[in-house]
């Protein structure tokens, strides 16, 4: 098969590029003091929460925006875009029942294979329904309450649980870890919280499924999940939006608290708009998550499918402070077209015999770029620690490029880091072979794809690998040439 | 069952002529045997019926069953019932022997208008191929060649081809990295599968899997014709003097025309 | 920060002061000279904040200010020690940056190959220095290089022609001596194999006394057309000194380009082997062993850029650490656009076997092309114990034990250096090294 014909199946047609029509409340574009106190005033938020805002934002003012990352863009207007987007009907209150959420916005959700009216709910799934960084109802929430797990948008956490609130947020990530995180920090909208008491097993997958809608506006939404000792929870998320001329900017905070045998799996889909084959549009998603294994024995993974926006900056980290706790890292990330990505992950050791894995496939098509970027770091005190890393890369076609950039440190004689990297690419024999044996083209690049991202997809829940099947399936299917 | 007619085929990247008018037949339930020196063009042959798209046809035809297969696609060849047991089979990391298999089979199922079968069925079906050919039930879970040594990959093909059941099959150098008693189970699984409705072509360049499996028709290629077509003791007589004795005799001759 | 960014400025202005009164004998060198000493005005020296600087501290290196090592008086040294058997008659010898006739000879070497001081040759206007000084490096605004440039004076230069093939070793000597003042050197080598030619080249730092100095080594390669060309470099500076190298080569059609760089010596030493692929089909190595103790820092930085269709490279980088040694490693592998078919390997092997080392590795991969296989690796850790069990279960103590693994952990990267008495010599420091560790306080 000639490049030309895989090139042109990779880039299928994106399905989630529907708009909403939605009224939404009037607001101001630009950032500024007055500004951040609007927001809070209209979130009716404590004092605490306005002055983190105040402080990030000073911090944020100071500083840069960053360029030691492999992608390249114009920088955003950060006087152009609106920090605040709430649509009409809630006018800011959150819903008592589904009959007080805008039926659009059920309708879209449904759209996204999402229905959130009680008799249609996914099974096994409660989920957190956020429209523009609002949180527009979760469900599940009193089952779930029940074991004592909180599961709710962050704004409510807020009102209900700010002790919890006020005792983790921005311990895992400081008001002024980088630029992006300083700004969502200062005008975070909403977001999922979650919080497992001690010996606890969230009974069932909690889930957020992030829409953005509005063309005008920014998604700076904020997650906390609290795991107390011995208790455990799987979260998922999926992100989609619509098909915009224009691009959206996504500034996103995710922490994670794991304290003594405590065990938090986040996985992610994230499928926003990539931008048109001429680059043209698409999300800019620049993410801060981290996780900080607290506690002795506590263990946190991340697994991540990247298939959408048009640039990804994004390295879910893990802080393994505790003794024994282990960190996961397991990473596909698609890019085609004018699709930039720069994403990996950071493992940072300082408990004895922690353990981290970094497991990354990272496939290029078009006229793409993908970079895995990680660091491997063992302090001093980190007694046998261990690290393993893959970090593979395959390339479909000569105008994309892989790259990979791990750093990796030790000072410590008893740990042991490896590292291996690779790059591959669909061979025109492994297609010639599978056509052979009856598959079509599409098909073959189909399995070919998924075999090398296999050891990253069977770390998905169930319920999610499907999705992440059938959606590596649409990015790579397409009109053969 | 196949008719290949004065068969002429080029590599298209450098425009090189490898099969120079090619006539073979090949009738339902028979087993032929093409050997020849390297580079005479005899796995060549097998690629292009196969649909290789480093090859392009230059000239002749090939039918099968009547239609000329020369426009198909590699995998509606597939679907017709053309089987090709690869010279280097190809690794597809990740993807375990059951996934590739299954879909396979239910893609050829499925052009051929019959029944798929559901992952439970599936296994039970396997589960008897597979003795066949002496395979032990792990290896499904094992990704398609991936580390596999050289005798294990050619196994891996002959329990495709029982798992598929194709109408014809060419089996490329099949016997070439085998020792004798892997080569006994492949050639059992061989003998097992072939049959009244099956076709075999084996592509050798030694006589000694012929030991096991007696070929109804022996071809010989040279320089990208057939100069010679027998039975079964030709293959011994060029076990024993080689190929040089054949260089003397006029292609066109014989040009394995029955 | 201002206080270094001063430091910076003296140790700079210091010594542009002292370039001007320079005198090249030669035209064509005082231009260089000029050029250089424009460049290094209009560029940043480097800190820790440049990515390419980041795991190291120059503090050692901007802290001082040096003096041009021409005001040293001429040393006669005694050399017998370091000169290597195969080399008798094939040897340049450059004391404190000065070729030295006394301790060199070429006799050994047909009459047909260029073999000669640089500077000798440039007062001579001979016209290979202008067809081939600068010709084959990719440092392009490198303030290090520009640097060497400012102060270009002398250095071996080697023209093997066409089809001619080489057998005997070549050995270039530079020493540096013992001083009361803190001085700077620089020394710039030309290789050129022409087409078809062969040429294997020992190039050797040697400090004869544990005195701070900064050494700024640059060489260049050409292996031409066909050419094969062996190039190993042994430094073992002074264990106070700091020593910066630019090596770069340029590898053209079927040409096979083999490096081997040993460091052992100075306090703070950055190796930045850069390879370029200029043709097709062509081999390249670029192998090195570290081995450091007490403060000692040593940081690769290496480029293996692959720019046109079929090349096979090879780059094995190991390294032991012990006491408060901190290895670098940077290995970049870079595959242009539309050069296809490159098979290219990287590992970098750390063996960090002190409780106050520190290890940096960092191998990088950018590939543009994808029918490539382009792997790499990078391990840290100690010695295998199922190892260093199973020699104890043979008799050997733990001392012989972990002596005989990182033994031979070392000599996987010298076993394929051709010159017998180089091995020997790596040998014997891989010996005393591994007597060191053993008896160093931080050993676990």
């Amino acid at each position: 098969m000639s490049t030309e014909a895989l090139e042109s199946m990779v880039g299928g047609e994106y399905k989630y590029g529907f708009t909403t029509n939605v009224e939404y409340e009037e607001f101001p574009r630009g950032i500024n003091e007055d500004i951040i106190r609007e927001i809070s005033r209209r979130k009716d938020e404590p004092e605490w929460v306005t002055e983190f805002r105040l402080e990030a934002y000073e911090k944020w003012k100071q500083m840069e925006e960053p360029n030691w990352h492999n992608v390249h863009y114009e920088s955003p207007d950060f006087e152009n875009i609106q920090y605040y987007s709430a649509t009409k009907k809630n006018n800011g209150k959150r819903p008592e029942s589904l009959d007080d959420v805008d039926p659009e916005i059920i309708a879209t959700y449904e759209k996204l294979g999402i229905p959130l009216q009680e008799q249609k709910q996914l099974q096994g799934i409660a989920v957190d329904a956020i429209f523009d960084s609002e949180s527009i109802f979760t469900t599940f929430k009193e089952k779930l309450k029940e074991e004592g797990v909180i599961f709710c948008s962050i704004s409510e956490a807020i009102h209900d649980y700010p002790e919890i609130v006020k005792k983790y947020l921005g311990t895992v990530v400081p008001k002024g870890d980088n630029f992006y995180a300083a700004l969502n920090s200062a005008v975070f909208s909403d977001g999922s919280f979650c919080y497992v008491p001690k010996d606890t097993v969230c009974p069932m997958e909690l889930a957020s499924y992030f829409r953005i809608n509005n063309e005008q506006s920014g998604q700076f939404e904020r997650t906390l999940i609290i795991c107390e000792e011995n208790s455990k929870v799987s979260y998922l998320e999926g992100c989609t939006a619509p098909k915009f001329s224009s691009t959206q900017m996504h500034a996103a905070v995710v922490e994670l608290v794991a304290l003594e045998n405590a065990e938090i799996k986040y996985s992610t889909i994230q499928n926003w708009y990539s931008g048109d084959e001429k680059g043209q549009g698409g999300v800019f998603n620049f993410v801060t998550k981290r996780g900080h294994c607290r506690g002795d024995n506590s263990k946190i993974s991340w697994t991540q499918v990247e298939t959408g926006s048009a640039i990804t900056w994004k390295y879910p980290s893990v802080i393994l402070q505790g003794d024994n706790s282990v960190g996961e890292f397991f990473s596909v990330a698609v890019t085609s077209n004018r699709q930039q990505a720069d994403t990996g992950t950071k493992m940072i050791h300082i408990g004895k015999n922690t353990t981290s894995t970094i497991i990354s496939k990272g496939i290029s098509a078009g006229e793409s770029n993908n970079s895995y970027r990680g660091q491997v770091k063992i302090s001093s005190r980190a007694e046998n620690a261990k690290n393993y890393s893959v970090c593979d890369s395959m390339l479909i076609g000569q105008t994309c490029g892989a790259h990979t950039f791990p750093y990796i440190e030790s000072a410590n004689p008893t740990a042991k880091v490896e590292h291996e990297a690779s790059t591959s690419r669909v061979g025109e024999d492994q297609i010639f072979y599978l056509q052979q044996r009856g598959m079509s083209e599409d098909d073959a690049v189909s399995l070919i794809v998924n075999g090398f991202a296999k050891d990253v997809l069977k770390e998905l829940p169930m319920e999610f690998a499907v999705e992440a099947d059938k959606l590596l399936g649409i990015k790579l299917e397409g009109s053969v040439g | 069952m196949l008719k290949i007619k004065d068969l002429h085929a080029v590599v298209e990247e450098d425009g090189s002529e490898i099969l120079k008018g090619v006539n073979l037949t090949i009738n339902k339930g028979e087993v032929h045997a093409i050997m020849g020196p390297n580079g005479s063009g005899k796995s060549t042959l097998s690629k292009v019926v196969a649909g290789h798209p480093a090859y392009e046809v230059t000239a002749g035809d090939i039918l099968f069953e009547g239609e000329s297969i020369l426009e198909l696609d590699p995998e509606e060849r597939a679907h017709k019932g053309i089987f090709l047991a690869f010279q280097y089979p190809v690794e597809v990391p990740g993807v375990t022997n059951k996934t590739l298999l299954r879909q396979a089979y239910n893609t050829i199922a499925k052009a051929q208008g019959k029944e798929e079968l559901d992952p439970i069925e599936f296994e039970d079906y396997v589960a008897e191929r597979m003795e066949v050919v002496e395979m032990r039930p792990e290896f499904l879970e094992r990704s398609v060649n991936a580390g596999f040594s050289g005798g294990e990959k050619k196994r891996n093909e002959i329990f495709q081809m029982a798992v598929l059941n194709p109408k014809l099959s060419f089996l490329d150098e099949t016997d070439s990295g085998l020792d004798i008693d892997a080569l006994k189970v492949v050639a059992e699984g061989i003998n097992q599968i072939s049959g009244k409705e099956n076709s075999i072509v084996m592509v050798t360049h030694y006589q000694r899997i012929l030991d096991y499996i007696v070929p109804d028709h022996v071809h010989v290629m040279v320089d990208g014709r057939i100069v010679k077509s027998g039975e079964k003791d030709l293959a011994l007589k060029l076990e024993e003097q080689g190929y040089d004795w054949l260089a003397e005799i006029p292609s066109a001759a014989v040009n394995g025309q029955k | 920060m201002t206080t270094l960014k001063k430091k910076e400025q003296t140790f700079l202005i210091d010594l542009l002061d002292f370039q001007d009164s320079l005198n090249g004998n030669s035209e064509f060198v005082d231009n260089v000279r000029m050029k250089g000493a424009d460049e290094v005005r209009n560029t940043p020296f480097p800190h820790s904040k440049d990515e390419e600087w980041r795991f190291i501290s120059l503090r050692d290196l901007y802290s001082d200010s040096y003096q041009h090592v021409s005001v040293l008086e001429e040393k006669d040294p005694d050399l017998r020690d370091y000169f290597l058997p195969e080399c008798a008659n094939s040897r340049l010898v450059f004391i404190n940056g000065v070729f030295s006739i006394k301790h060199s000879s070429v006799e050994a070497l047909p009459d047909d190959i260029v073999i000669d001081s640089l500077a000798r040759l440039a007062a001579s206007d001979n016209p290979l220095v202008k067809e081939h000084l600068n010709k084959y490096t990719t440092f392009e605004g490198d303030v290090f290089s520009s640097f060497s440039d400012a102060f270009l004076q002398d250095g071996a230069f080697i023209y093997v022609p066409k089809g001619r093939k080489i057998d005997t070793p070549i050995h270039l000597l530079f020493v540096q001596t013992e001083a009361d003042i803190t001085y700077f050197t620089t020394s710039h080598s030309v290789i050129v194999a022409d087409e078809g030619s062969e040429i294997t080249v020992v190039e050797d730092h040697i400090g004869l006394g544990d005195n701070k100095y900064f050494n700024l080594p640059v060489v260049e390669v050409s292996a031409g057309k066909e050419a094969y060309v062996k190039h190993t470099k042994i430094q073992r500076d002074s264990q106070e000194a700091i020593h910066i190298a630019r090596t770069s080569a340029f590898v053209e059609k079927h040409a096979n380009y083999e490096s081997y760089t040993i460091t052992i010596g100075a306090k703070l030493s950055r190796n930045e082997p850069r390879i370029s692929q200029r043709d097709e089909e062509v081999k390249f190595t670029v192998d090195g062993l570290v081995l450091i103790d007490g403060e000692q820092v040593s940081d690769t930085h290496s480029v293996m850029d692959h720019r046109f269709p079929h090349c096979e490279s090879h780059q094995l980088h190991k390294c032991v650490i012990i006491d408060k040694a901190h290895s670098v490693f940077n290995g970049k592998i870079f595959v242009r656009p539309h050069a296809q078919k490159i098979d290219s390997f990287q590992e970098n092997r750390n063996l960090l076997l002190s409780r106050k080392g520190l290890v940096n590795t960092k191998p990088q991969l950018e590939i543009f092309a994808d029918d490539v296989v382009c792997t790499h690796g990078a391990t840290i850790g100690q010695l295998d114990e199922e190892e260093v069990f199973y020699l104890k279960s043979r008799g050997l103590n733990e001392k012989q034990a972990k002596e005989l693994l990182i033994y031979a952990f070392a000599l996987e990267t010298i076993e394929n250096i051709t010159v017998d008495s180089v091995q020997k010599l790596l040998v014997d420091e891989v010996h005393n090294f591994t007597e060191r560790q053993l008896h160093s306080e931080f050993t676990i």
